[in-house]
């Protein structure tokens, strides 16, 4: 029982990454009032990246991290060029983009012989001394560098959002876009960045799955996580420590699902496989009954900005 | 001294819609310039496009004697113009000191905000009142946030100040307070142009006027020189006959509200205790600076929000007792013959983008007057609303199938009140009806509602507009945070109902 | 801009849409050539065109399904889910022996929609109650109904007689038949629904309501537009619709229940939908366009191991290329003067 307990909490971290950084990306791309539900696509698009980039350039898991990063930012710029300059309904450019990357990442990783072959990958590293204390050790000190710089990550994105000028702009254009507009703001640059950047961090989470967790690349590996980070972004309520909280509550649930079958519980497969979706339903349930008084919500989220609009 | 700004020749199309006719202005340094007309005429486009934020079709525009381009408010900005619009430009979740410094940066961020919060202090104390930085919007009465509205313009160095419609937002005495502020700050160099339909305060503020009518400039004159009806000719163009109030008769009580309450709405004073009770073939006129719990008030009376407390009670012709509708539905109102004129009619009055026939049939079709419910019927539908376009005067109507959208706001106003009105409703429930219209279509929809009333109906009339709530009501409330604080029976006396609206703060 | 201008735009993003397509697919090793050729085969060809047409049934279901339930502005993204239910409960009653011979397809259309109506009732019911948004609950509930199908098909209803995860061959009497000349019973009734929808939109009172409840909801309730009603009704018909094309796919084509049946139909039926403005009649043409896709994605599958997703691209380039036109169509105006 023990044993499955420090088990369950030593894998939970590398599961909980993705969701994090999925769900930040968002974060920064719906902080500037654009309303991504592309992350499913974008996290694909990542995935196969990162694995492609480690298969042709020689095995290092940094530069396909990189590589995944890159991947998720350049598709992304379709997305914005859709909903920023074309002004595209956000929630049908979102769900074309989910569907073009999975068709497209499975099109072009199974072209390309990507598919299905497996990666060393990304190694843990374990930080000597610390990583040889009981329990501790294996819980914190044992992990990869991404897990490792997931916290900083969180860190530097929170004071850029809340303690420079850039950040207070791009937030202005999520609450405000007509005071932004009069302020002298350039609102299409801004969500632009703010789409492209964070759009890189769901790249980079998707990286990690392929990279990270799973050392492979299978079509349609993300399995739905893009979605469960959309919906984290609500529960978050636009806030970045909350949203690595969350994270860390669907880390803990994946994470639990071998620990339960190794316990000699016995639950039918399929069924567990079924709990991290309930638990995000459960999760936008009870979001909905404790109302939405003092709502966070990013005031002109899913609106598109024109500025010579007249009744 | 060359003028501070000149405005000349500027013409502005909106798809069709000629909005600016060649227009033109002059503004000197130091002076209080009124900018007058009626609604639609044209002054907030011109200042729009002087503030950077419309690009003119054709025309041209000079600070202080040097010829500009405009491609952006941020050139604006930097030319020293400084627009305080209607619908503050403000980041409600923000702090004053941040608002401020997003259009103002000052070094990092830290460092910025402590110095912004310095020169905010300096300037508000400059001009005689406290301003805390660090307190955000949303806690800021609308008066307060002007001024920090008025802070901004001054922090970014705008020497050419442009106030629209500042007044109106305001109880007698704030805007006694801002415009005589408003003079001190013209009286130090600045410019400062005050666009307002309010003839008072033209005569009382204002260096200069420039009258604007139908997207043309009329002239340029001396207020202290013309008489207010000189200048209402000039803003009108003739003569509007406004309805007179009649003697009828007034019948029962139709409608009874009682202590009714409701929760707040992000950070508009809620509903408190809204107390009163309107008779058949009268219109309770309530009057009151806006954010005082009207728009709850409409919205609990139609059934668009349920009261946290309180009651509704109505009583219909023909029947003996009163029912009870704290909590109807709607649909149910309507049924008991309730009849409501909303006062955002883009959002609330039509469906934009459906046709006209379909906006008129939905208020009658539940009733079974368009056919079956498994199928309706076209052909009547369109009949109905062609004899009730006629009845109700609507204009602009190339087909009757054309989207609701296309029709002026005067316009779209009489489609609602054909709908609304052709049930001969017991009870009416009217708000903000005229807003944003020109004199003509505001005489048109009094007309309808004083016609209604002398058919019998019940008003209730809840508006911001004083002259309108002075104008044709029976008796009018005056509405203070939330309650209903006094009654007057017309003809009422205008200050001792303007007091009313500000001793209870 | 007037009805036909617009049509042209729409086929012209369309045709961009194709174009872009095609280079993607040249790039991936598919010669030029072919893929005209695969194209034309399909509209020329009495064999591919009679697949077309069997495909096209269950493409017209969720089309309409979803073009039904996006009038009452409810984004059910839950097609796919609600078509594996239905496969479910036909497949129960072909299992468990329901019911006499004669009534069996009735039996199994009918429980296929009492089961979809269920499925998307819990997402409707989560949004009135919870505001729980519809796009993220539908969507994460195909998964949960996914590992039900899985839990079943490599379970109880695994077929015995061979290693592979579906159920037993359904009875004759459970197959849609023939009707001759490579048509299968499923198109007429899948017109019949087309029939039944259209008019629902266009004549009924109900569907009077839903042009308010899609225009300006706000505006409706005050106006005394029942809403809360209509759109379940709308709702319910969405999910029954689609749960139908859940029946007529084992039923009609495979001849039982499989693991991947539903592969592609969840995003084809929002294509539909979108392309068709929710208008039924039209999306049963646009679905026969899509089904011409399905089945060139299919032989392109097996004669150039090109994946089945390569269609789910396509239509999404064709979506974002019909919703991009939009903004030119809008601005033509400006433009002109």
């Amino acid at each position: 029982m023990h044993d499955i307990v420090i088990s369950w909490l030593a894998n939970l971290p590398s599961l909980a990454v993705p969701y994090a950084l999925a769900s930040l990306g968002l974060i920064i791309g719906e902080r500037s009032g654009v309303l991504s539900l592309g992350a499913e696509g974008l996290m694909l698009v990542g995935a196969l990246a990162g694995v492609a980039a480690y298969l042709s350039f020689g095995g290092y898991p940094l530069l396909a991290l990189v590589a995944a990063m890159i991947a998720g930012a350049v598709v992304s710029v379709l997305f914005a060029v859709l909903v920023v300059l074309l002004r595209v309904n956000q929630v049908i450019a979102g769900l074309a983009l989910v569907f073009f990357c999975q068709g497209l990442t499975n099109l072009i990783g199974t072209v390309a012989n990507w598919s299905n072959r497996t990666i060393s990958g990304l190694h843990d590293l374990p930080l000597y001394p610390l990583s040889e204390l009981p329990v501790v050790g294996r819980l914190l000190f044992t992990h990869d560098l991404i897990v490792y710089l997931t916290i900083p990550i969180f860190i530097a994105v929170s004071y850029f959002l809340n303690r420079t000028n850039a950040g207070l702009r791009l937030r202005s254009i999520g609450e405000n876009p007509e005071a932004a507009d009069a302020a002298g703001l350039n609102i299409y640059l801004y969500r632009f960045a703010a789409v492209i950047g964070g759009s890189a961090l769901v790249g980079l989470a998707g990286g990690y799955l392929s990279v990270g967790s799973a050392k492979i690349w299978i079509a349609g590996m993300t399995s739905g996580r893009g979605w469960i980070a959309v919906a984290l972004v609500i529960f978050a309520r636009w806030h970045p420590w909350r949203a690595l909280a969350g994270a860390l509550l669907f880390g803990g649930i994946e994470a639990l699902i071998p620990q339960v079958a190794a316990a000699g519980v016995r639950v039918p497969q399929y069924f567990m496989l079924m709990t991290p979706y309930l638990a995000t339903l459960a999760v936008m349930v009870w979001q909905g009954i404790r109302g939405r008084i003092g709502s966070d919500e990013p005031t002109a989220l899913g609106q598109p900005y024109v500025r010579e609009e007249r009744t | 001294m060359a003028p501070a700004l000149e405005l000349s020749g500027i013409t502005k199309f909106f798809g069709d819609f000629l909005a600016l006719d060649a227009a033109h202005l002059s503004v000197d340094y130091g002076e209080v310039h009124a900018l007058l007309g009626e609604n639609g005429a044209g002054k907030s486009s011109l200042m729009n496009v002087a503030a950077g934020l419309y690009s003119p079709d054709s025309g041209s525009i000079k600070v202080a004697g040097a010829p500009c381009r405009f491609s952006g408010p941020r050139e604006s900005m930097q030319r020293g113009i400084g627009m305080i619009h209607q619908n503050f430009k403000l980041v409600k979740r923000f702090t004053i000191a941040e608002n401020v410094l997003l259009a103002n940066p000052r070094g990092s961020f830290r460092a910025g905000k402590a110095a912004i919060e310095r020169e905010i202090r300096e300037k508000a104390a400059a001009l005689g009142f406290n301003l805390e930085p660090a307190r955000r919007i949303d806690r800021l009465s609308i008066a307060e946030q002007q001024r920090v509205e008025i802070i901004k313009a001054l922090v970014a160095g705008a020497g050419i100040l442009i106030l629209d419609e500042p007044t109106a937002v305001l109880t007698e005495g704030e805007a006694q307070r801002l415009l005589a502020m408003v003079r001190d700050i013209a009286q130090a160099g600045a410019a400062v142009i005050l666009v307002t339909h309010k003839l008072r305060d033209v005569k009382a503020f204002a260096h200069r006027v420039t009258i604007m009518r139908g997207g043309k400039t009329v002239t340029t004159l001396d207020p202290a020189r013309a008489t207010a009806d000189d200048l209402t000719t000039l803003m009108v163009g003739s003569n509007v006959v406004t309805p007179s109030r009649s003697t009828k008769s007034v019948g029962e009580n139709r409608l009874t509200v009682t202590a009714l309450a409701s929760a707040t709405v992000e950070g508009l004073t809620p509903l408190v205790d809204a107390t009163f009770s309107v008779r058949s073939g009268e219109i309770y006129g309530i009057a009151g600076v806006g954010g005082n719990g009207q728009t709850e008030l409409a919205d609990a009376l139609v059934g668009g929000r349920q009261p946290s407390a309180g009651t509704i009670a109505i009583k219909e012709p023909g029947s003996p007792t009163l029912a009870e509708i704290t909590t109807a539905t709607p649909r149910q109102r309507r049924d008991h013959g309730i009849a409501s004129v909303p006062a955002d009619r883009q959002s609330f009055g039509l469906a934009t983008s459906l046709s006209i026939v379909d906006n008129f049939a939905v208020g009658f079709i539940h009733d079974g007057r368009f056919g079956t419910a498994a199928r309706i019927d076209r052909g009547s539908m369109r009949r109905a609303t062609e004899a009730a376009v006629r009845e109700f005067e609507v204009q602009g109507v190339r087909s009757l199938w054309q989207r609701a959208g296309l029709l002026s706001g005067g316009n779209a106003q009489k489609l609602i009140l054909a709908r609304e009105f052709s049930r001969v409703p017991s009870i009416i429930v009217a708000h903000s009806p005229t807003r944003g219209l020109d004199v003509r279509a505001c005489a048109a929809v009094h007309g309808r509602l004083v016609a209604a009333r002398d058919a019998g109906a019940a008003v209730v009339l809840i508006s911001e507009d004083l002259d309108e709530v002075l104008g044709i009501s029976d008796r009018i409330g005056v509405m203070t945070r939330g309650r209903i604080v006094a009654e007057f029976d017309a003809p009422a006396d205008r200050h001792a109902v303007g007091r009313a609206m500000v001793d209870h703060v | 801009m007037p009805a036909w201008k617009q049509a042209v735009a729409v086929a012209g993003s369309i045709a961009t849409g194709m174009l872009i397509s095609a280079v993607i697919l040249i790039v991936s090793g598919v010669p030029a050539s072919d893929l005209v050729n695969e194209f034309a085969m399909n509209v020329f060809d009495r064999q591919s065109f009679q697949a077309v047409l069997v495909q096209a049934a269950p493409l017209i279901l969720v089309g309409i399904a979803a073009s039904i339930g996006f009038r009452a502005r409810f984004w059910n993204l839950g097609l796919e889910g609600q078509m594996v239910w239905g496969g479910i409960a036909a497949t129960a009653v072909s299992i468990y022996h329901i019911g006499p011979d004669a009534l069996r397809l009735p039996l199994m259309a009918l429980f296929a929609m009492l089961a979809g109506m269920a499925w998307v009732a819990i997402p409707a019911f989560l949004r009135m109650r919870f505001a729980v948004n519809e796009i993220i609950s539908t969507l994460l509930l195909n998964y949960v109904a996914t590992y039900f199908l899985y839990d079943l098909l490599y379970g109880p209803w695994k077929d015995a007689s061979d290693a592979y995860p579906h159920s037993p061959l359904y009875a004759s009497a459970e197959r849609l038949p023939d009707l001759g000349h490579g048509v299968n019973a499923a198109l007429p009734l899948a017109l019949v629904f087309v029939l039944i929808v259209w008019w629902f939109a266009e004549f009924s009172r109900s569907g009077f309501y839903l042009k308010f409840i899609y225009a300006n909801p706000a505006m409706g309730q005050l106006v005394g537009v029942p809403i809360i009603p209509v759109v379940w009704t709308a709702v319910l018909m969405s999910g029954a619709l689609a749960a139908l094309g859940g029946f007529v796919v084992p039923s009609g084509i495979a001849g039982r229940l499989t693991e991947g049946f539903f592969a592609g139909y969840g995003f084809s039926g929002v294509l539909i939908a979108f392309l068709a403005r929710n208008n039924a009649a039209t999306a049963a043409v646009v679905a026969v366009l899509i089904a011409m896709l399905f089945v060139t994605g299919q032989s392109f599958q097996i004669f150039y191991q090109i994946p089945f997703a390569m269609v789910q691209m396509i239509q999404a380039i064709i979506v974002m290329c019909v919703a991009a036109s939009e903004f030119f169509i809008r601005h033509r105006i400006r433009l002109q003067r």
